[in-house]
């Protein structure tokens, strides 16, 4: 196998990807900016007013900020879990989705925290959280958790680009501008494949993956410990971290299949996102429904069976305020991806694909379930009698937030697949060398 | 295919649906599902004014858990003497459904034969809920406390007494009163008993603490009697049993300002266990930059 032209070759085929700027693509960028912007407005609006303009009031002080900020991180963290898990045990299939996996693993944790800082009234005293922290206090543990996970997750994603970087460099043929040219100079740490910088990235980078899986175990329970730490009906449960890792996972492994189908069909990547990866991940998708399906009744049946005055009030709000949430939530948004997965001849793309929709949005409306109506029923009776005060419900200037998160998210997205090929094509290359290698016939044959 | 599509464009229709909307049942708040309850008290506070106080809350026919407060109706609050009103003030309800008025020490009031005023709270209706009354007959009533030390006995005296029409004081007679020591968060009950010829008396217990300063606030209170309503008169002296010394020295613990020594530990070793191995790695991307740079020259 020539390397040179064989990068030569990989970088021909993802080039359209990475030089042109179609109208489509040009009109996709405009709409996300747009929302954006419109997001911006209602900043500024939560900020001179304060948080007046949003659906939080003394008793409902957290709304769908924190459901966002809790949707994103468990979406992080699990891309983080599974990507670890990809690198660290040389998942074969692992090229075809180990970018948009750590692309998602990054981006969703710079989005996440944003909406915790939308939920803070006095954005002016951020900085006592960093001036005068309490060690005791599972915020200020969510907050370190963060910070680190966040830098490991951005030297793990360096890692994983650097060959690529490398590979870009190398290729005359690119027409990129001058800028990206240097840019892609300085990245690539002047990593010019040979076998021991190789094995030492590999190296650095298997344990990165090994580190990351346990950084992101930690980091999530530290965030169920917010919740579960307080002695709150709903949220004062011993199984609350591990309830809270599955249904992250299960959220994030839906994720990644939308992203996988929507690459696939933008970019025209049937070559390398096969149906093959989808059923695999349909798979870790079924299994983790599952799971969550154990967890969730684990959960809510020993509060029904216990009779607690506390916990019977708050199964009350979830069966008659929310019943339609509820019965999505745990019910829809676990049956149906079952359903959909478990019959060999129901496992189509787009079958698969519908089943992570699905479980995507009932994870998104269980998190809702899980801090509004715990925060609707409190121990001590609501004093204050305006309806805002007892029933939550979100403003414009919340779901304009919300929607530019996602915004956010997707822009981030799509620029930088526009600035790496969204396959590795390192990954390509150690690939069919390892392949090559064992064609060989050895010393000892 | 068709069918499919259809589905599939069905099912997200409804999970935006879900999603954009909240689908929290409407609370039933149709004012004929509610019985008005309309409570009028008065109370003769310790610095002689009086608190004219009413309630004004709905309660739901079938769930009477169900509560729902009377916002901004206007009460009108009244003395009567047979065919004379006098208007006393107007007060309008808050969120909670309480509207309050507080007349002054020198208030003039009408009195009846026995001495007694005749207080009437109305509400005059709405559109929606019916015309409101509740009437209250009391004596004007004065409660005077005196802490005083008897051969180092801490006694409370209290003295009850009623003004008439021509500001003569009448002794109170067998009306029940509560003694209370005013606490952080409630009153601490101390005694109680029967007035006599319109006195009590009692001897102050020896176990109370007081605050920082030894103070503590006696409250000698009549509550919810027919002929007086409501009246209290409090006064603080400094009978504390022992002054509480504020806690100098906390141990580690979850509320103190140092957390336990176990959390120091576990977060040290955790942290610089994740970062040495940052370290690490961006030592060892510097040792990859080396060895390309050796390579290329």
């Amino acid at each position: 196998m020539n390397l040179k032209n064989r990068k030569r070759e990989l970088v021909k085929e993802f080039s359209p990807m990475l030089e042109n700027w179609s109208l489509g693509s040009k009109i996709w960028i405009g709409f996300l900016i747009a929302i954006i912007l419109v997001g911006i407005y209602a900043f500024i609006l939560q900020f001179v007013k304060g948080h007046i303009v949003t659906g939080m009031r003394d008793n409902v002080v957290w709304g769908v900020y924190i459901i966002n900020f809790i949707f994103f991180v468990g979406i992080s963290y699990s891309g983080a879990f599974i990507s670890g898990i990809l690198h660290f045990f040389k998942t074969p299939w692992k090229n075809s989705v180990s970018r948009i996996v750590e692309l998602i693993t990054v981006l969703s944790l710079l989005i996440g925290p944003v909406f915790i800082l939308l939920c803070i009234g006095r954005l002016d005293r951020l900085h006592y959280l960093f001036l005068y922290p309490r060690i005791q206090s599972p915020i200020t543990w969510d907050i370190i958790a963060i910070m680190t996970d966040l830098v490991g997750c951005f030297i793990y994603l360096y890692l994983t680009f650097i060959p690529d970087f490398a590979i870009l460099r190398d290729n005359s043929d690119l027409k990129i501008a001058n800028w990206r040219k240097k840019l892609y100079k300085t990245l690539a740490i002047n990593y010019q494949d040979t076998p021991s910088q190789r094995e030492r990235l590999h190296k650095i980078t298997r344990t990165m993956s090994a580190m990351i899986i346990a950084m992101a175990i930690v980091a999530y329970t530290v965030l169920a410990w917010i919740f579960s730490l307080t002695l709150q009906p709903g949220w004062n449960s011993t199984i609350f971290a591990p309830y809270f890792i599955i249904a992250g996972l299960y959220s994030g492994v839906g994720f990644i299949i939308i992203c996988m189908y929507l690459i696939r069909k933008y970019f025209k990547l049937e070559k390398y996102i096969r149906k093959i990866h989808f059923i695999a991940a349909g798979i870790i998708l079924l299994v983790m429904s599952l799971l969550f399906g154990y967890f969730t009744f684990s959960e809510y049946f020993p509060k029904w069976f216990s009779h607690k005055t506390n916990d019977g009030e708050l199964l009350k709000t979830l069966f008659s305020s929310y019943f339609w949430q509820f019965i999505f939530a745990n019910y829809i948004g676990v049956l149906v991806p079952i359903v959909i997965l478990f019959f060999k001849k129901f496992r189509t793309i787009k079958s698969i694909t519908f089943a992570a929709i699905i479980a995507v949005l009932g994870l998104w409306l269980n998190r809702y379930l899980i801090v509004i109506p715990t925060l609707e029923t409190p121990y001590m009776p609501i004093q204050d009698s305006r309806i805002e005060f007892i029933h939550y419900s979100a403003t414009w200037v919340e779901w304009s937030l919300t929607f530019t998160g996602i915004a956010a998210f997707c822009l981030l997205f799509t620029l930088l697949i526009k600035f790496v090929p969204i396959i590795p094509m390192s990954g390509i290359i150690d690939y069919e060398r390892e392949n090559s290698k064992k064609k060989q016939p050895s010393v000892t044959e | 295919m068709k069918s499919y599509t259809y589905n599939y464009s069905f099912f997200t229709y409804l999970l935006v649906a879900l999603l954009c909307f909240n689908l929290s049942m409407a609370q039933e708040s149709d004012v004929t599902n509610y019985k008005m309850r309309f409570a009028f008290k008065t109370v003769k506070k310790a610095d002689n004014t009086r608190l004219l106080e009413v309630k004004f809350i709905g309660q739901h026919k079938k769930d009477r858990k169900d509560l729902v407060p009377i916002f901004e109706a206007e009460i009108n609050f009244y003395n009567i003497l047979n065919d004379e009103e006098i208007l006393l003030g107007t007060s309008k309800t808050s969120e909670e459904g309480i509207a309050q008025l507080i007349l002054p020490e020198n208030q003039k009031y009408l009195f009846d034969e026995d001495g007694a005023i005749n207080l009437t709270a109305r509400f005059n209706g709405s559109e929606t809920i019916d015309e409101q009354e509740e009437s209250l007959t009391i004596k004007d009533i004065q409660i005077t406390l005196d802490l005083k030390e008897i051969d180092s006995v801490k006694t409370v005296f209290a003295k009850v007494f009623t003004i008439d029409s021509l500001g003569n004081e009448n002794p109170v007679d067998e009306a029940e009163m509560i003694f209370f020591v005013q606490g952080m968060l409630s009153k601490l009950k101390i005694q109680e008993g029967e007035i006599s010829d319109g006195e009590f008396e009692f001897e102050f217990p020896t176990d109370i603490p007081g605050d920082a300063d030894g103070d503590v606030t006696i409250i000698a209170s009549i509550e919810d009697s027919d002929e007086f309503g409501n009246a209290v008169q409090q006064q603080t002296i400094k009978w504390g049993s022992h002054v509480i010394e504020p806690v100098t020295k906390v141990k580690n613990t979850l509320w103190s300002e140092a957390a336990p020594l176990w959390m120091y530990i576990v977060l040290t070793f955790l942290l610089v266990g994740v970062w040495a191995n940052y370290v690490y790695t961006i030592t060892n991307l510097f040792k990859i930059k080396k060895e390309g740079k050796k390579i290329q020259t």
